[in-house]
């Protein structure tokens, strides 16, 4: 290595830069969010539930779990950015541990011969999905802007997570207009939606952050 | 002597705003710092390479330190990552004949012991880290290895490949 020509060339080439920041991102998303919601309020109405101020239990839970695997996860991706050893970004894992809960309970309840409208419902879960995947991508722009940025040292796994946070952010977005409330019904389409952002995340995000 | 954390810290901070004189420092200093890291895990004659490789990685993805950390642990993330990428790249393509010239001694700071490749290497199933061992650090080739560790050649090849594919994913997760 020629040391000093190359160090040289590069202090010839520095510039200032604004070190990236967990916060825009996050920010930005967060707005993406409201602003799906928004949309799909306006173009598909809110429950009714929510609108008479009683809202179910099961659209508590599932909204509280889809954020908190889009917010804990979109928060482990923006942290990949900025890469440093020793530093434990785990806290989506306890997210995802809990929204497994969901497939896992219908899978039970489902074993039992209560499907509920999981299937006789597929229009409106195909929407889910569709409206998911939609809201999930546009979250997700500000994230792989960021790690596009940074400097992410595992781009497989900051896939798999930018797909999962869209996926719950984007599922929360459409959660709100979604009347089912059986848990066969959320294991299926809900999972369904996460799944197939988390997977096409992993597709198509590595491609787009490798340095 | 190399600079403590603290300094390289001040120099980045000074960089990333733009100051080419902390910068020239700093990417001394750093050089210096990525050599003794380097030293114990790859063959003596690729070290340079690397430290190269890693000091543009360093300048290209500068905006992704942030100041409010440590500096070292940071470097270590970036050099670990184009480490793997030059055993995976070496591997892939065959082309290079690493030559056994470890270095016996090396720094190895608080910060060093805590971010060790040997660490990682420690992660993966015996077999896996003594072909890489063997063959990516030591420089032996897959014949001699065989012979020294007592597997089959297709399962260095083998051991080669998922060790270094598990390296990968060690690195974030470590």
């Amino acid at each position: 290595m020629n040391a000093k020509f190359d160090l040289s060339a590069l202090v010839d080439d520095l510039e200032p830069v604004t070190p990236v920041r967990q916060a825009l991102p996050l920010a930005l998303s967060a707005v993406i969010t409201v602003a799906a919601v928004a949309l799909i309020a306006w173009f598909q109405g809110v429950r009714a539930d929510v609108l008479a101020g009683h809202p179910d239990e099961m659209f508590l839970i599932r909204s509280g779990v889809l954020l908190l695997l889009g917010g804990g996860t979109a928060h482990a991706v923006t942290s990949m950015a900025s890469p440093s050893v020793g530093r434990s970004q785990d806290g989506w894992q306890m997210a995802l541990a809990a929204a497994v809960l969901f497939p896992l309970s219908a899978l039970i309840v489902a074993s039992t011969g209560d499907i509920g409208p999981a299937l006789s419902a597929m229009d409106s879960g195909l929407r889910c999905l569709g409206y998911s995947l939609i809201g999930g991508v546009a979250t997700a722009v500000p994230m792989i802007l960021m790690l596009r940025r940074g400097a992410p040292t595992s781009p497989e796994r900051a896939g798999w997570l930018t797909g999962i946070a869209a996926g719950g952010l984007g599922a929360f977005a459409y959660n709100l207009h979604c009347p089912f409330n059986h848990v066969v019904y959320t294991g299926l389409w809900y999972s369904l939606a996460v799944g197939v952002c988390a997977l096409a995340g992993r597709l198509v995000v590595p491609r787009l952050i490798r340095w | 002597m190399i600079a403590r954390e603290e300094t390289l810290r001040d120099l980045m901070r000074l960089a990333q705003a733009g100051d080419k004189q902390a910068y020239a420092v700093l990417l001394e200093q750093t050089s210096r710092w990525l050599a003794r890291f380097f030293a114990q895990k790859i063959s003596a004659d690729a070290v340079d390479d690397l430290v190269q490789d890693t000091l543009i990685s360093l300048h290209k993805k500068r905006a992704s330190y942030d100041p409010a950390r440590p500096f070292l642990p940071w470097l270590a993330a970036i050099a670990r990552y184009r480490w793997v990428d030059r055993l995976r790249q070496t591997y892939r393509h065959a082309a290079e004949e690493l030559h056994d010239q470890h270095k016996e001694d090396s720094h190895e700071d608080v910060v060093g012991a805590r971010i060790s490749i040997d660490r990682l290497l420690n992660q993966l199933p015996d077999g896996q880290a003594a072909a890489i061992r063997l063959v990516k650090i030591d420089g032996l080739s897959i014949a001699e290895a065989c012979v020294k560790c007592g597997q089959s050649e297709p399962l260095v090849k083998v051991n080669i490949h998922r060790g270094l594919k598990k390296l990968a994913i060690l690195i974030e997760s470590d």
